[in-house]
């Protein structure tokens, strides 16, 4: 079957199969950005954005984004970029192979939040695992990183 | 998972009538359970386009889409202006975000499973559900059902009455299915309490509601509770720590909605 929606601002058709997964459909066509950890919707790192909002590819049947705009992490490369140094700054990261699914949820959380608490915030990053850390240094690397966006959105 | 058509109703009658043409048809809502079970469909019928996700009051219900995402349901002002936003509290903490943002709240109620938080957290409430074609019944109805509903989960309506509330989950870690989930609420005078425990469904304790309506001390009503309900034993559980456990909350929560 065909399904058309808009990807990074691009609109694209995909011939799938009706059970097949986005995060299945987006490799097949080059997005290997997203990554499928455990197929099992648990783990986050497959996080893409449907409209605007954090879901996980990997439990998202490519026909139902029909229409929708699904983003992922080429679309916000320079924030993903500015989120892995505060990662690093951190030592928050390990093999990276959790960062992409982060950084898309950390970018859904600015956008969602304009000063989220410390429990918003635990909450908001609860489904993404990272196997390599421990999840504290990747807590004060959120924070730092949002206590920079503040001051710019200030400025 | 294994599907061989995937089909956008266009209206409730279209999809209802592709749901009769074949017992292997089956409505998709999130599909986050559809996946886990693994088994196969011969069409999928999507009902994403019917508009069936939007959160509406009027001055005596809350009308729920049975689209309406958990993630939508918890942050929704209306949900949350009632009863200080109990219900959207057992939803609040089920898996993350971007799980919240795929599972709806008729796929979390229509499918009866016994570790819904949702379920746990609306039963001690005033819901009623609304299926097509025409069928309504309360929630409490609903999963003492025999047998499975040929129809579609169209709107869940919660009554607005005064009333306090409390919700305590309880789960090893943040991402696994919660142990118990036990809720609590006081309204029109009266005491509701429900108890959700793997593997069972979740169910209200009505002897225990009474004697908590008798005044009996709250100690006494928590012990009856935990006895009126089956817990059961599971491979990282057991059945008397569940017990034990629920016992404590629902006196917390008694205590807490009696202030």
């Amino acid at each position: 079957m065909e399904v058309t929606f808009i990807l990074n601002h691009i609109k694209v058709t995909y011939n799938v199969r009706p059970d097949e997964y986005l995060a299945e459909s987006l490799r097949e066509h080059g997005i290997l950005s997203v990554r499928v950890g455990c197929d099992e919707s648990t783990c986050g790192s497959c996080t893409v954005l449907i409209d605007e909002k954090p879901a996980m590819s990997c439990s998202v049947l490519t026909a139902q984004v029909e229409g929708k705009h699904v983003t992922t992490v080429e679309d916000i490369q320079d924030e993903a970029n500015l989120i892995a140094d505060y990662f690093s700054d951190e030592g928050a990261d390990q093999c990276g192979f959790c960062l992409v699914g982060f950084a898309l949820v950390i970018h859904a959380l600015c956008r969602e939040y304009e000063d989220p608490t410390d429990e918003e915030i635990k909450n908001y990053l609860v489904g993404n695992l990272c196997r390599c850390s421990g999840y504290n240094a990747q807590f004060i690397a959120v924070k730092k990183y949002l206590a920079e966006v503040k001051k710019h959105v200030k400025k | 998972m294994r599907a061989k058509n995937f089909y956008r109703a266009l209206s409730l009658d279209d999809a209802y009538q592709k749901l009769l043409e074949n017992p292997k048809n089956s409505i998709i809502a999130g599909g986050l359970w559809i996946k886990k079970m693994g088994q196969s469909y011969e069409t999928l019928i999507d009902i994403s386009q019917l508009k069936l996700d939007q959160i509406n009051e009027d001055n005596d219900f809350i009308y729920i889409g049975s689209m309406v995402t958990l993630r939508d349901f918890e942050t929704s002002p209306i949900v949350n202006n009632f009863c200080d936003g109990i219900p959207a509290f057992g939803i609040r903490e089920v898996m993350g975000v971007n799980f919240r943002n795929i599972a709806t709240i008729g796929g979390s109620i229509f499918g009866r499973y016994p570790f819904s938080d949702v379920i746990s957290a609306l039963l001690p409430f005033d819901v009623t559900l609304s299926f097509y074609p025409e069928q309504s019944m309360s929630l409490e109805e609903y999963l003492h059902y025999k047998g499975k509903i040929q129809g579609i989960l169209v709107a869940i309506k919660i009554k607005k009455e005064k009333a306090k509330g409390f919700y305590k989950k309880v789960k090893t870690t943040a991402l696994d299915f919660p142990l118990i989930n036990i809720a609590v609420c006081k309204r029109n005078d009266k005491y509701y309490i429900s108890v959700g425990s793997r593997p069972m469904v979740a169910a209200l304790a009505y002897k225990a509601m009474e004697e908590a309506d008798a005044g009996l001390d709250f100690k006494q009503v928590a012990k009856t509770a935990v006895e009126e309900y089956a817990f059961a034993d599971s491979f990282s559980i057991s059945k008397n720590y569940r017990k034990e456990i629920a016992e404590v909350y629902i006196r917390r929560g008694l205590e807490e909605v009696s202030k």
